[in-house]
């Protein structure tokens, strides 16, 4: 859908305008409800990532009220952290679980995957994350064409199973 | 594609639910004779949770490399300190 909001560029200029249009109402009602910026600053973040999710997936067409819709993602997610409920909630459907903390040897992983194997990882982000159209991904990272970029999309795939799975069996040694 | 790639094609389409009704019946019957194509599917489900939790990861640096620009440049002092004016009347 949104092609606007797929590189990097579009992002930082829409998070901008999220921030000057929206952050101010937030910081007012964290404020008023006794919390702190860095409270403010981290719901508000938390948000950005639900409402980016949210954009770039079919199911949900964002119009022209995303600051009503923001600012409900914010406030729910400050009533949820005031009464310390960490469980899974949902909001009109939305799945708010930003919250589940990541596993000890999986942030070992990731961070492995992060240094060692970035390139796949980017690639493999716009395809399944940002849901960037092959055509444009192709584009965006320089492939000839859909079909080497549909090729390439699968090594990486490979690579990355099969580096969990080795990665994932030496930690499990680790601690038995 | 190699044949590898195209198995690994497969396991997504059963994974994200992409294939047919008859192409998904044939893959399960496959699944329960190959303990091999097993272990790849859980691996590879593994692979696409660690691919959003990466990509997370990476939107929330790029949105605090915004927050950072905000609050740090001279080019949004009156932005940053009507935020700041919020948490000082208290």
């Amino acid at each position: 859908m949104n092609n606007l909001i797929q590189t990097a560029a579009a992002r930082e200029k829409l998070f901008i305008a999220l921030y000057k249009s929206t952050f101010p109402s937030v910081a007012g009602y964290v404020s008023k409800m006794g919390g702190t910026f860095d409270a403010a600053k981290d719901i508000f973040q938390d948000a950005l990532v639900i409402y980016y999710e949210k954009a770039i997936s079919s199911d949900l067409v964002i119009n022209s009220n995303e600051k009503a819709y923001l600012l409900g993602i914010s406030k729910h997610l400050w009533l949820r952290k005031f009464k310390g409920d960490m469980l899974n909630t949902s909001l009109d459907g939305i799945d708010v679980t930003l919250d589940i903390e990541e596993q000890p040897s999986e942030s070992k992983l990731l961070h492995f995957l992060e240094t060692a194997g970035k390139k796949c990882m980017e690639l493999l982000r716009s395809f399944y994350y940002d849901q960037v159209p092959l055509a444009d991904a192709a584009n965006l990272f320089g492939f000839s064409g859909v079909r080497s970029a549909t090729v390439q999309k699968y090594k990486c795939l490979e690579k990355v199973r099969e580096t969990i799975k080795e990665r994932s069996l030496t930690y499990e040694d680790f601690l038995n | 594609m190699r044949t590898s790639l195209i198995e690994t094609e497969q396991i997504e389409a059963h994974l994200l639910q992409l294939s047919n009704p008859g192409d998904a019946l044939v893959f399960e019957a496959k699944l329960l004779l190959d303990d091999e194509l097993s272990d790849k599917l859980y691996w590879q489900k593994s692979a696409y949770n660690m691919v959003k939790q990466y990509s997370r990861n990476q939107l929330k640096k790029e949105i605090e490399a915004v927050h950072q620009t905000l609050f740090r440049e001279t080019a949004h002092k009156s932005f940053s300190e009507k935020i700041r004016q919020i948490f000082s009347k208290r």
